[in-house]
């Protein structure tokens, strides 16, 4: 509403109240008191404040013109000043409430619109946080999808180097004796030649030729004995006799490589049950590696300690110790993967066999290292049951 | 054998393949002595007549490249035949650039063994000789006077007998005797015989 408007609207009002209070003058006596106080609320409700003010003026002025006696004039006799007063404090009165509540409700309708504002400011906020975390997880999901992709990826690619490796190292296994048959069948016929043949010569080259074959067929051997796995014979072992005999195949290395060896056996080691061939080999496995280990040593001392021990009730343990380059962390939890290997020789498998036939004793093997100060293997075997005994 | 026969030597630590070799080089008469591992040879007495190596690349400790590495270094270079499990293409090229003879990968034929074994053994001779010929040259050309080798120096560089005892400050007499003292210390029997034989010490030296 425009100004003007509104101030012509609450002349309108007193108007409408004079009329009707003159109009309404017989009947009800002097209606112009509740009259004129009800256009002056209607005025200031409807038409706010300043034309609330005026319609007060105008309403005083037609009473006191219309209403006080003497009618129709300005005169205002004494005895009617305080009822004149009275009825302009309540016109007053009624405007200033009327237009407290106004201001009132003004004031609660910008507060909850500027609420409704917030609200929605809020909402829109909070839905475009929603949108951001939703395209975010898209792209959390894309960028998983896509290192699964590249993991599945790497996986394979390892798995084709492992068996590249493998099969470089096989292929290594074997030609080397088969130069051996080379050179050697090469020298025999070159002595069977000669102006004058030298048949002893010639003889022990076929000799070494037919070794170096018979080498080279056991390296097929061991590839496929490997992958056929035979059921192990079971049978008393003492690992003491065992770590023994495995020393004394692997005492040129030791003494060779400078290795200082200490042998801790506990004399009151009890048997096991398992398959003598098989503990053998994983016995000569773990000191071999050991030797291997401390091959580029240099600066410490090389020492390989192997110890037997009695654990818990039921249960021996043996350790093969070096003070080799170690292992490092990233290596350690695949050692025992078939074809992992970190050496250039070797098929990577030695590990993977050990392990498998421990278990198969019903055992465990692990290894502990420190990178620059040595690995530790260890594995336990039960001890030989008396029952188990019995039935064999 | 005479003590100034050839020799082969062998280096590799897989015995048969060792054993093998030897066997093949003795059976065309020629000396052998074989050893496990580049230490071992190192740790040997080795004759002082012709010669050559056959070394495997591949051992255990200190390779077949590294040994020949070394033995390049300090001067003691025996022309080598190198044997492989898989001669890949930059080994091959590594070692021959280091002055391989010859690489060969296992297994090796017998007669290129024998060839290569051989052409090492040619070469490590005119190798000597040379050798030989720049010792006697140094001791020779060691034995001249601080002063006849400031003549010596002045000679190849082409003055004339005036001008260098202008050099020097001296007789062109004095210069002459010098420079008789030169030719008949070095054995030279001709300027020209001089020159050459004072550039070839002063390329080797050089070297």
């Amino acid at each position: 509403m425009t100004a003007p408007l509104r101030y012509s609207l609450a002349i309108l009002f007193v108007l409408v109240a004079l009329l009707a209070s003159l109009g309404l003058q017989e009947p009800f006596s002097n209606p112009s008191w509740f009259l004129f106080p009800t256009g002056v609320l209607a005025a200031t409700w409807i038409c706010g404040n300043g034309p609330g003010w005026v319609a007060v003026c105008l309403s005083t002025f037609a009473v006191q013109y219309f209403f006080v006696p003497p009618f129709r004039t300005w005169i205002l006799q004494p005895r009617d000043i305080p009822f004149f007063i009275s009825f302009v404090a309540c016109e007053v009165v009624a405007n200033r409430i009327v237009a407290w509540r106004v201001r009132t409700e003004n004031a609660l309708r910008e507060a909850r619109d500027e609420l409704e504002v917030r609200v929605a400011e809020r909402t829109a906020d909070m839905e475009n946080a929603n949108k951001a975390l939703r395209e975010q997880m898209a792209e959390q999901r894309r960028t998983e999808e896509t290192l699964q992709a590249t993991r599945t990826e790497l996986a394979r690619v390892v798995r084709i180097t492992a068996i590249g490796e493998m099969a470089a190292s096989i292929a290594h296994e074997v030609n080397q004796p088969l130069a051996a048959v080379v050179a050697n069948a090469d020298a025999c016929v070159a002595w069977l030649t000669r102006q004058t043949p030298d048949l002893g010569e010639a003889k022990s080259a076929a000799l070494r030729a037919v070794e170096g074959a018979t080498r080279a067929s056991q390296v097929i051997a061991r590839i496929r004995s490997l992958i056929s796995k035979g059921a192990p014979q079971r049978e008393p072992v003492d690992i003491n006799s065992l770590i023994e005999e495995a020393l004394v195949l692997a005492k040129g290395q030791v003494v060779l490589n400078k290795i200082s060896l200490s042998l801790l056996l506990d004399p009151a080691l009890p048997l096991v049950s398992g398959d003598r061939i098989q503990l053998q080999q994983v016995l000569m496995n773990l000191i071999a590696n050991a030797i291997d280990a401390m091959a580029n040593v240099t600066g410490r001392e090389r020492t390989l300690e192997i110890r037997s021990q009695r654990v818990q009730a039921q249960s021996i343990s043996v350790s093969v110790q070096d003070s080799g380059i170690g292992i490092s962390e990233e290596f350690i939890s695949r050692l025992f993967e078939p074809f992992f290997t970190t050496r250039a020789q070797g098929i990577g498998m030695g590990l993977a066999i050990s392990h498998s036939i421990i278990e198969a004793h019903g055992g465990r093997l692990w290894a502990e290292s420190k990178l620059n100060e040595g690995t530790i293997f260890r594995f336990t075997l039960p001890e030989k049951q008396a029952s188990i005994d019995e039935k064999h | 054998m005479k003590s100034t026969d050839p020799i082969v030597l062998i280096v590799d630590d897989d015995a048969m393949v060792r054993e093998g070799i030897q066997s093949l080089v003795r059976s065309i008469g020629l000396r052998v002595q074989t050893f496990a591992s580049a230490a071992e040879f190192l740790s040997a007495n080795i004759p002082d007549v012709p010669k050559c190596l056959v070394l495997d690349v591949r051992m255990p400790g200190q390779s077949g490249l590294d040994l020949h590495r070394q033995l390049m270094q300090a001067n003691t270079e025996i022309p080598t035949v190198f044997i492989s499990g898989h001669g890949d293409i930059p080994m091959t090229v590594r070692a021959m650039k280091q002055g391989a003879m010859e690489f060969l990968t296992k297994p090796v034929r017998g007669q290129d063994l024998l060839d290569a074994v051989q052409n090492a053994i040619e070469r490590d001779r005119t190798l000597r000789k040379e050798r030989a010929e720049i010792a006697s040259l140094h001791k020779r050309f060691e034995s001249l006077t601080a002063r006849e080798t400031e003549v010596l120096n002045l000679v190849v560089a082409g003055l004339l007998n005036k001008q260098i005892a202008d050099q020097l400050g001296t007789s062109e007499l004095t210069v002459k005797t010098h420079r008789a003292h030169v030719m008949e210390k070095t054995q030279a029997d001709s300027l020209a015989n001089l020159v050459r034989m004072f550039e070839k010490l002063k390329n080797y030296l050089h070297k």
